[in-house]
Parts: C-alpha cells; structure tokens; sequence
C-alpha cells in the first residue's frame, strides 16, 4: 500500500495552486457577484495548459487519470468553485468520445479542448427528468443521413456559451428494456433550432454557465451518434464513476478552502485579549474541520485511484461521493460560523464556500440516491 | 546552439523558526526554485521557441531532493538536465562561489554551450557572483544583472539591458559564447502546462559526480566559514502625513529632497 503521491503528482498540484492562487483568488468574488462566465480565465488557463487534463495525449491532452482530474479539482476548488468548475467543465462529456467515439469525432470534438478553441458539454437532465434519467423524452428521429433532434435540456453546464454538447436522446422508444433504445448524439450550438437560455439566481457556483437547452426540429449528420444507436444510456452510465469522483474532489476542494481560512481567520482575529484560536470552542471545530475534510480526501483518492486501476466501484463512488458533498456543506457551514459575522458578508471567501458547498450535494446524483446506490450495492438487489 | 541555464533550490524559512547554531533546523525550511533562476528558464525557452535548433541545458548542483525543483524547468520546456552532486558535496558545511564556479565550469566544459543564462542571485545565500565568476572561470564574455535581451544567433552577439544602480541602464552588446545573469522581470514565467510536466517525467535528468566531471573532493574546501547566524533586528520607521493632499504633497516632497532622491 503505498499512500504517497508520486513527484509529479505533487508537481501537478502545485502548479495548479499556484495558477488558482495568481490568476483566480483576485477576481473570483467579482465573478460570482456579477454572476458572469470566466472567459479571461479560460484563455489564461489555455495559455498555461490546464485544460483538458484527461484527454488523450494524442488529441493535445497530457492523458492524465482520475487521481490527477482529482488533484486539479482539489486545488481550483479550494479557491473557487465556480471558476473552478469552469475550467474543469469545458471537456464535459468528452469521456464518451473518448471511450466510444470514431477517430475523426475525436479529431472534431477532442482536439480544441485543450487548446481552449472549443468547449463542450454534457446534457442529459430534462426538466422533468432528474434523478431518474431513464425517463429522458428528448426525441431524435432519422431523417435521410441526419439526425432530427426535439426536445428541452435542463441545468446544462456551460449551456450558454458552450460549442456542442453530448446529448442524451432517445432514439428507439419501441426497444424493450427500460435501459435500451437511447442514444447519444452530438450537437453543436451552432445549428438551426438551437437555443439556449442562461439560468441566473443560482445560490451557488455562479461564474459557472448554466443553461436550459430548447432543441427544436435540429439537424445534424447522422456520424455525430456516438457509439452504438439505442446504448446511450448504457454508455452514460459507465462513466458515472468517473463523474461521481469528480464532484468528491470537488467537495474536498470546498472543505479544504474553507477549512484552511477559517484556521488562518481564527489565528488573526482577536477577542478577550487573544486570537480566538486560543478558545477550545474553535479549536475543536477546526480538528474536526481538518480531520473529516482529510478523511473525505482519502475515500476520493481511493476512489479516484481505483477507477485509474480500471475496477468498477460503484458503491465506493458514491460513498465518497455522499461523503465529500456532506463533509464540503459541514466544513463551510463551521467555517462561516468561525468568522462570525464577517463570514457573513463576502468580504471573505467562506460565504462564497458556503454556497458554492451545497450542489455538489445535487448534481450527478443526489446524496439520497447515492445513499440508494450504496445501500443498494450492500444488499446485493442489482439496479 | 546550445543554451545552458543554470537553477538552483532555494531555501525558504516559514515565519516562525528556530536557529541552531550556525544553520536553521530542517524542520522550518521549505525548497523551491530559485526565484531569478525562473527567468533565466523561461528566457531560455524562449530562445528555443523562437529560434531554430536550439538546445537547452538545465544543470543545477544538488541533492536528489532538488531533481522535484529541476523536473520544473524540464516541465516548462527544457530539453533536459544535469544534477551534479557528491557523497563530499554532502558533508560540505557550504558550497561558496568558488565551489560552485568549479562545479558549473566543469559542466561547461562537458556541454559546450554558447549561452549560458543564470539568475543574478540565489535567494537564500544571496552571493550574487556565480555568475560572473563562472564566466571568468571558463573565458566566456559576461554581462550582469540582464533585463532586456535580443540575441544575433547568426552574428553571434547577445544585445543585452543591464540594470545598473540608481536607475541606470546600460545598452552593450556580448559575444557569445557568454554567460548572461538575469533580472527578475526579463519576462514573465509561464507555469508549467500539464502537458509538460507528463513530458518532463520522461526527460533525462543526469546525474553526475566529481568523478564524472574530473574533480576532486577538495572542490568544496572553502575559505569561507560560517561563524554566526541570527535574525536581524527590524524596526520600522514610517511617517503618515495627514491632511489635504495640497498639505501632504509638500511635506512629500521636503522628505523626498532631503533623502536626496528629488531635485
């Protein structure tokens, strides 16, 4: 057992702190205040090369793993989360292409991720289609050598300013089984038919762009399905441990952000005559504060770890999927509370954590259904 | 052409810590890239970038810990590296400039190279001379404390700005081969993409010894001993002029001409 990370590993996170540092802490209240998406950031993160960090090597990518996606998420979030997520998000779905794609579908769709010229998008939920996402409606029908493409998208991460997306639709309603007859088909903003309206008053995560998508009667080539017509949904879910270890690193980033200021606050500020560190009140939230968020880290790597080692870890990802989520709300939740009042105010980067905390307990599963899964999973009852 | 930069790891002490006798306790030092050394890399990529077949070289003299600190500079586009260390360098209480100038001359002399970039200065022992030193060592024309640089590869001339005292600089142009040193602010460093700190992993990093380089182990003999370490005093001493700025403004400038810094 080894539970050291390798050099460059180390070289990984430290770089990456030290772009989020520089280039995201200045500006990352101005950007969840005025709720807008961080294009000079994403072109910053171009130049440094800190896009696309698990597309293949080939496509311009450096093919990193899990763990390392792990890492990088770690680090941004724990500055902001919702640049953070701006800039992991822009290879959203390219798992799929990745896994199931033709090599001239890599070439289109992978190869301007890194560079910053595309980003992309995954879109799946509906809006009556949440958790359960085998009640997906959007329609795509052949006509000729295209795609006909109706329906609403929902929540769609860099909806409004993405380049296309990975659309989850169903394309044979007749097929038997409640898991068969969809398919994923690329899309590109560009097309007639295409909408897209940006959601705004989010509690949480606001640089991040998110939109609902309204396709209407939209034509693309039929080479755009990716894999295997009527196998969307299967191919969707095998990447749901992928995706669930993700949103645990970013729980880790929350709760080490805001663990990590709340140590340095209660060091500064003074009361009674001594910084409040001093009081074991606080100290005993910041141990417990450092002890789960470092815990939730762990059950991420491992989780991360063994998804690079190929293993299907269903139960394990949504263990430290539930973990990270809840340790990410707790952690801020404490660290708002150390601050006192000026941790009400964005004067200071918790209440910005405290908000950003919450969806990771929403999206990509919701902590109820992961704790289905585990249950599920303990009890040997299959889907 | 060939361009060798040289790095070293620094030392950092973290805000509180403790002095045991003539060094500071491990357990408080933190290791990084020397912070001019950065510069001279990027300014050596940048070489290679914009030119055609240029090679660059990054040798540093340390331990194995430093090759993390080495591995940066591969990572942002050096070709590869040389670590010289020795069981002898270990025990050395100090590796002072002539040391080193040995050490790097050595190197020189297996490399060949027609520019050899360095930073000014080290940021913890701060000599500010390898450099130069190096350039005396092994005949190679110098220029210090470089903060503009356009190079003639053809006519084999580095055109260079140097930073003199009291904001003065100095256009002149070096013949190569030259040892250049580099000021902060020559350019700006781009972080490591990570892309390349993948590809860096696989660059070579080779490591040499005295042996190797032809020397003996009283290259670290030096006639510099450390015989105190101690934090300095720090007193600070500032003056708020409060009032309308048409007031502050002529107070300003009587403390800035009895400095001696205005007319």
């Amino acid at each position: 057992m080894d539970f050291a990370l390798s050099d460059e590993q180390k070289q990984i996170k430290e770089e990456v702190a030290r772009f989020a540092e520089n280039e995201i802490e200045p500006v990352a209240q101005e950007y969840d205040v005025e709720e807008k998406y961080p294009w000079e950031i994403i072109d910053k993160a171009a130049d440094a090369g800190l896009l696309g960090a698990h597309i293949p090597f080939e496509y311009g990518g450096a093919d990193y793993g899990n763990l390392e996606s792990a890492l990088i998420t770690e680090e941004l979030f724990a500055v902001d989360p919702g640049i953070g997520l701006s800039l992991t998000s822009t290879s959203f779905g390219a798992d799929a292409i990745m896994e199931f794609g033709t090599e001239d579908q890599k070439e289109r769709f992978l190869e301007p991720i890194p560079t910053g010229d595309a980003i992309m998008g995954a879109a799946i939920s509906e809006p009556d289609t949440g958790s359960d996402v085998s009640s997906v409606s959007t329609q795509a029908e052949k006509d000729g050598d295209e795609w006909v493409i109706n329906g609403n998208k929902m929540w769609i991460t860099n909806g409004s300013i993405g380049d296309y997306y990975v659309v989850l639709c169903e394309t044979d309603p007749d097929a038997e089984g409640r898991y068969n007859g969809f398919s994923q088909i690329v899309v590109e903003s560009d097309r007639d038919g295409f909408e897209a309206d940006k959601i705004t008053g989010k509690l949480g995560i606001r640089a991040s762009d998110t939109a609902e998508l309204m396709l209407n009667d939209v034509r693309v080539p039929e080479e755009n399905l990716i894999g295997n017509r009527g196998m969307g949904f299967l191919q969707q879910m095998q990447f749901f441990d992928e995706t669930r270890t993700a949103v645990a690193a970013q729980g880790v980033g929350i709760a080490k952000g805001a663990s990590e200021a709340a140590l340095s606050y209660a060091q500064e500020r003074e009361q009674f005559d001594r910084p409040i560190s001093d009081f074991q009140a606080i100290q005993h939230k910041l141990a417990d504060m450092h002890t789960r968020t470092e815990a939730a880290r762990m059950l991420t790597y491992k989780a991360a770890w063994n998804v690079d080692q190929g293993e299907d870890i269903t139960q394990l990802a949504s263990m430290a999927k539930e973990f990270g989520s809840r340790v990410a709300v707790d952690v801020a939740n404490e660290a708002v509370q150390i601050h006192g009042g000026a941790g009400f105010v964005n004067d200071f980067p918790v209440e910005r954590f405290y908000r950003d905390a919450k969806i990771t307990q929403i999206y990509e599963g919701t902590t109820e259904i992961q704790k289905n899964i585990i249950a599920r999973e303990l009890l040997g009852k299959g889907y | 052409m060939k361009v060798l930069v040289t790095v070293k790891e620094v030392a950092a002490v973290e805000d509180e810590f403790e002095i045991d006798g003539t060094a500071i306790d491990e357990a408080y030092l933190e290791y990084d890239l020397n912070e001019w050394d950065d510069y001279a890399i990027e300014e050596g990529v940048q070489i290679s970038e914009s030119e055609d077949d240029v090679e660059v070289v990054s040798v540093t003299i340390g331990p194995e810990r430093s090759e993390e600190t080495i591995r940066m500079a591969l990572a942002k586009g050096a070709d590869r590296a040389v670590r010289v260390w020795d069981d002898s360098l270990e025990d050395a209480e100090m590796l002072d400039v002539e040391a080193k100038t040995n050490l790097l001359a050595a190197v020189v002399e297996e490399e060949e190279p027609d520019l050899v970039l360095s930073g000014v200065q080290a940021d913890d022992d701060g000599f500010g001379a390898t450099g130069v030193s190096l350039a005396d060592e092994v005949g190679f024309e110098w220029a210090a404390v470089v903060n503009d640089l356009e190079l003639d590869v053809e006519g084999g001339v580095a055109s260079v700005r140097r930073e003199l005292e009291g904001g003065v600089e100095e256009l002149t142009d070096v013949d190569l081969p030259a040892v250049l040193t580099i000021q902060t602010g020559i350019n700006e460093p781009r972080y490591a993409s990570l892309r390349g700190i993948r590809q860096a992993q696989r660059k070579e990093i080779k490591p040499m010894t005295l042996d190797d380089l032809g020397l003996s182990a009283d290259v670290a003999e030096s006639d510099l001993e450390i015989v105190d370490m101690y934090e300095p005093e720090t007193e600070s001493d500032a003056t708020l002029f409060e009032g309308s700025p048409d007031e502050t403004a002529g107070q300003l400038a009587e403390v800035l001409r009895d400095g001696g810094v205005g007319q």
